[in-house]
């Protein structure tokens, strides 16, 4: 019995050698992968990211980041197989193929050997091929994502996916098993051999400098995104507005006030950081994706805060603004697997900055300009709820907020309309997108006029402004995630929902619990 | 005027209104009790119709919101109110710009929405590189076609029978233009597939049916075939197989040749394989070329770097470049380079025949008629594997699967008649082809023979006296030009298939005055003919932008067309409304209550 533990003991040694050695050098290497240039650190983390949807793999108790685990992986792969690093998300799934439906994650040997995940895969390939453009249904869609998740760990451990030598052709190949900078990785890396490890990444970047010029990485696109790839932004900008947000609460008077101004301006600056460095990177408009937009509203959504403050100086709009970006900061940072960060090529219809900019960039600014009237509402009807009454200056606050939404919206969904005419050729064809965007519109158009015709006063526009917001919600998020029909599929993405039902549950709730004791209140009186 | 105070304003409307129903009337349909009611109507019913895309179709939510009758009267309501809304603020002030400005803007928009709608279209165009010029285009809408037995002029009416969807209960009527008969569509199907039966026929060529039977997938299959003009009838079996019927067989074959072919860059090749295959392959002097030549076809010249370890279709056979030296010489008996200089290039090639082409690649059952009965030859990758003969009623293996043939029918002298039937229910997102059911009446004769029309489908129907032809599918639209595609370009992400861009270069050409234009079509930058100045100005003009590809063939291309004369006003409206909002909100603020 101790022999084996002994055994066990020494074969983990072996396996793991990773964690002795230092991979920092190997970070900023560049890789063609998914269509683009990047640094070695960033494909390792987006690689275990798309295997387990984790950012770290834990092992004994031990998180093991993702360089360590993608470049062991690579280099000594013997073992991997039957580590459990393969997300099956879906319980049905699980059912459906015979494996624990409690466990999350798998391992490849496991995977590969389930004849029933193999039908499966078989059914979806042989539906993609007779119509590349079929929907598929949830299982099928997870039978998919783990058909990827299997090739992504094959291509790894293989290392055909590993594509890290210039061609002298657009596509760039994986080393050869001969290469010697390969041998002195692999031998560096399994004898924890610091100093044959770094020659082999010199020996590495010496071979990829062969090719000319223009078929090589850009060093300082390299060495920028490694240090966005580092830097979290998002992470760094919610701390600060949290700060933010406690300050303005719980520091009373001027000094409060002044610190609020202090972290959430640090955080906005963070976060412009953060979007400028993105877009040097990916070379376009930072709305690209669920993730880029849930970012770009958070930092509308401050901005906004910011200009209105320096006018009118009254606390609200931050104290508006802060639990907003806060929390859809917090989203972007810790579900990765729900809002990708990564930065992927964009569907042929998307490379168009000047549109890019104007219609993507209203539209998800008038969103934020609607989150921060979502927070200020919330601040009217706290006030109702606990007794004291808002005043007509906040009233004022909430009015001018929605005022740029509609703005912003109406400008953006117009712009939206004249780029589908130059390139749908269509001006309007009511596809969801366009359609919820105009109930949104709509929907805070009746908020206003019902205030002119006197249907309601500031409490109701309050009601309305978070009422209202639940279809920019469905604008948004809906339309991608749940209905998943229409032009604009390239946004399209899965997960989430039990939270968006949640959160559109709770600000019902929360309404009609304050227009109850706002009514209650009003028959005592 | 223009400078009442609100107290003013107040009494001159109730003093209108009191004066005059008109005013009442314009104050009533421009009050904001009906504008709310608009607008949570229309934001209602936009919803539901999101709704029923996603959970129906598209057709759907068009069929009963987007294009209903009720929505297009709702938004002309909306217009109305837009209008008299700002009538009701007469005697208007500059604080009324922006409110102005915005509310016109939006009539302005929808005005422009309906003129696209009355007299502008959208359609599609698909276009082949090497395919002739295209002078029609395929528009978005359902119609059939009658062609009247009186004057034998054709009639277009619009009709969907996927949204009509016609059934005994609620049929759907035609008449006839210029005679006393009608049309009457009473049923619906999906899925409407085309049967087939052999007949004796006299006069005609010999024809076989053919009865497949699979016990494990339980499944029967008739295939009748037919001769004509002597020349090969072939049908193709769920995409498997080939059944070919022609009247000799072809000469049994060996199974295919493959041979390896070491080729220099300098020197002739070295060919090994037990049978030629008479493929030439040519390496360029520096190594970066190769030329393959079949027997019996022109040369192509590839560059080496792009076809590397890949099969390259040629002429009835496959040729792949497996792998490469620069600099060739043979160390330890085996090729190996000596630099990276092309001094002396060199490729190994394997050559295969007979296995490449993907119609060679399924298997085929020959047929031809003898006597009685057939006689059969079954070819897979080029190579015989069964032959034999058969009488009407015998029955043979053929090696697809478990599917045994039975020869079910022959006659020396036969016709295949067909009629479309309704098939099976499809699964789920597979698309069938539509058709209704159809029958001619006329007053004397009430009830004749029905039969099922289907889209993209010309047929006669009769009542036993009187013969119509009914032709059902999308419209065809001819334009004043054609259009012809000579370039279509898709140029990919690095070292991916994903499509970064889609470019097709068109040809125009005018009809009469022969005027030709090439345009690009890319993604976001539309095609558009006439496109001069005044073309765009008035949207008398035809815009062709990227819309479908197919990834099996790049010659071919599905552009999008728009011809819209409203869209100046879209534009305008639009315009309008962004400005009235912004100086609404932001313009001066107003004098209020004196």
């Amino acid at each position: 019995m101790k022999t084996i533990a002994l055994l066990a003991a020494l074969l983990f040694v072996l396996a793991a050698p990773a964690r002795a050695l230092d991979l920092t050098k190997l970070e900023a290497v560049p890789i063609q992968e998914g269509g683009r240039k990047k640094p070695f650190l960033v494909f390792a983390e987006e690689s275990l990211l798309g295997m387990t949807g984790k950012a770290r793999y834990k092992k004994n108790d031990e998180k093991i980041p993702a360089l360590n685990v993608v470049t062991s992986l690579w280099l000594s792969p013997i073992g991997w197989e039957n580590e459990p690093l393969l997300l099956i998300g879906n319980k049905k799934f699980k059912e459906a193929i015979g494996v624990d439906p409690a466990k999350k994650l798998f391992s490849y040997r496991e995977l590969a050997a389930n004849a029933a995940l193999r039908a499966s895969l078989e059914n979806v390939s042989a539906i993609r091929a007779k119509n590349p453009k079929t929907q598929l249904d949830t299982l099928e869609r997870e039978a998919s994502n783990i058909g990827m998740r299997l090739a992504l760990f094959e291509g790894i451990a293989s290392g055909n996916l590993v594509t890290l030598l210039p061609t002298g052709a657009a596509a760039w190949t994986p080393l050869v098993k001969n290469d010697p900078a390969l041998a002195k990785l692999r031998e560096g890396f399994s004898k924890t051999d610091q100093a044959l490890f770094d020659e082999g990444v010199t020996l590495l970047l010496s071979e990829q400098s062969r090719e000319e010029a223009r078929f090589q990485a850009d060093p300082g696109k390299i060495s920028l995104e490694l240090t966005y790839q580092k830097l979290h932004p998002a992470r760094w900008a919610w701390i600060l507005y949290l700060i933010a947000g406690i300050a303005l609460l719980a520091i009373p008077g001027r000094a409060g006030y002044a610190l609020g101004w202090i972290f959430a301006g640090a955080g906005f600056l963070m976060q412009f950081a953060g979007i400028i460095l993105r877009v040097l990177i990916s070379g376009r408009a930072p709305v690209t994706n669920m993730y880029e937009s849930v970012v770009w509203v958070a930092f509308g959504t401050i901005l906004f805060a910011l200009i209105f403050e320096t006018i009118y100086r009254s606390r609200y709009f931050l104290l508006g603004a802060v639990p907003v970006a806060v929390a859809s900061l917090i989203l972007a940072d810790t579900q990765p697997v729900i809002l990708d960060r990564s930065i992927h090529p964009l569907v042929p219809v998307l490379m168009d900055n000047f549109w890019l900019t104007t219609h993507v960039l209203t539209i998800t600014l008038s969103y934020a300009a609607f989150a921060l009237a979502l927070g200020v509402g919330h601040i009217i009807l706290g006030k109702s709820l606990f007794g004291s009454k808002a005043s007509p200056a906040l009233h004022n606050y909430l009015y001018r907020t929605l005022q740029i939404g509609v703005l912003l919206l109406a400008i953006g969904t117009i712009l939206g309309a004249v780029w589908a005419n130059y390139s749908w050729g269509r001006f309007w064809d009511w596809d969801p997108k366009e359609t919820w965007a105009l109930i949104a519109l709509l929907g805070y158009l009746f908020l206003l006029h019902g205030r002119i015709a006197g249907k309601w006063g500031g409490f109701g526009m309050a009601v309305g402004a978070i009422l209202a917001f639940q279809s920019v919600i469905m604008a948004w998020y809906g339309v991608n995630f749940i209905l998943g029909v229409g032009l604009h599929s390239y946004g399209f993405g899965s997960g989430g929902l039990p939270g968006a039902i949640t959160f559109v549950s709770i600000e019902i709730l929360f309404v009609l619990l304050c227009v109850w004791r706002h009514y209650a209140k009003a028959k005592r009186a | 005027m223009g400078f009442l105070t609100a107290v003013e304003r107040k009494r001159l409307v109730e003093e209108r209104k009191a004066r005059s129903a008109v005013w009442r009337v314009i104050h009533w349909l421009g009050s904001l009790q009906l504008a709310l009611i608009l607008i949570s109507t229309i934001a209602a019913a936009c919803a539901i119709a999101t709704i029923a895309e996603s959970e129906f179709s598209t057709k759907i939510a068009q069929v009963y919101i987007y294009k209903a009758p009720w929505f297009i009267v709702w938004l002309i309501v909306l217009c109305i109110n837009l209008l008299a809304v700002t009538i009701t603020r007469w005697p208007w002030a500059k604080a009324h710009a922006g409110f102005i400005i915005t509310h016109y803007g939006i009539i302005t928009l929808l005005i422009g929405a309906m003129i696209g709608i009355q007299t502008g279209f959208e359609g599609n165009v698909t276009l082949h590189k090497d395919k002739p010029p295209v002078r029609k285009l395929t528009i978005n809408r359902s119609i059939i076609q009658v062609e009247s037995p009186n004057d034998t002029a054709l009639y277009v009416m619009p009709f969907d029978a996927s949204t009509a969807r016609p059934s005994e209960k609620r049929p759907c009527v035609f008449e006839v233009p210029k005679t006393d008969l009608e049309i009457i569509a009473d049923g619906f199907s999906e899925n409407l597939i085309k049967e087939e039966k052999l007949v004796p026929a006299e006069g005609r060529q010999p024809g076989v049916s053919l009865l497949f039977t699979s016990a494990r997938m339980g499944q029967n299959l008739e295939v009748p075939l037919v001769m004509e003009n002597s020349a090969p009838q072939e049908k193709d079996f769920f995409g498997l197989a080939r059944i070919v019927m022609q009247k000799d067989l072809p000469p049994p074959k060996a199974p295919g040749g493959a041979e390896t072919q070491m080729v220099f860059g300098k020197f002739a090749p070295v060919v090994q394989g037990e049978k030629s295959t008479g493929v030439r392959v040519a390496l360029s002097a520096d190594g970066r070329k190769v030329t393959i030549t079949p027997p019996d076809g022109a040369s192509a010249t590839y560059l080496r770097e792009e076809i590397m370890k890949k099969p390259v279709p040629t002429m009835g056979a496959s040729v792949v470049v497996e792998d490469y030296w620069p600099d060739f010489e043979m160390r330890n008996g085996k090729p190996a380079t000596k630099s990276d200089q092309p001094l002396n290039p060199a490729a190994i090639v394997r050559v295969q025949t007979e296995s490449a082409e993907p119609a060679d690649s399924k298997p085929t059952l020959f047929l031809a008629p003898a006597g009685q009965g057939i006689r059969y030859q079954l070819q897979r990758q080029g190579a015989t594997y069964a032959s034999g003969e058969a009488k009407v009623g015998e029955s043979f293996s053929t090696g697809w699967a478990d599917w045994s043939v039975e020869l079910k029918a022959f006659y020396p002298e036969a016709n295949i008649v067909s009629t479309m039937i309704p098939g099976p229910p499809l699964p789920r997102g597979e698309q069938g082809v539509p058709g209704f059911r159809a029958r001619l009446v006329s007053p004397e004769i009430p009830n004749s023979e029905k039969r099922w029309i289907a889209s993209g489908d010309i047929t006669s129907i009769t009542d036993g006296k009187n013969v119509v032809r009914i032709g059902y599918g999308l419209e065809l639209r001819p334009v004043p030009f054609t259009v012809r595609l000579v370039n279509f370009e898709v140029p990919r992400y690095e070292g991916t298939d994903k499509p970064s861009n889609f470019i097709a270069t068109v040809e125009f050409k005018e009809d009469g005055t022969g005027l030709t234009k090439t345009g690009t079509a890319r993604m976001n930058h539309p095609a558009s003919f006439p496109g001069t100045l005044f073309a765009n100005f008035t949207g008398i003009n035809y815009k062709f932008s990227q819309a479908e590809w197919n990834p099996r063939d790049l010659g071919e291309t599905t552009l999008q067309v728009l011809y819209d004369p409203g869209w100046l006003l879209k534009w305008i409206g639009s315009l309008a409304i962004c400005v009235g909002i912004t100086i609404m909100f932001y313009g001066k603020p107003k004098t209020k209550n004196a």
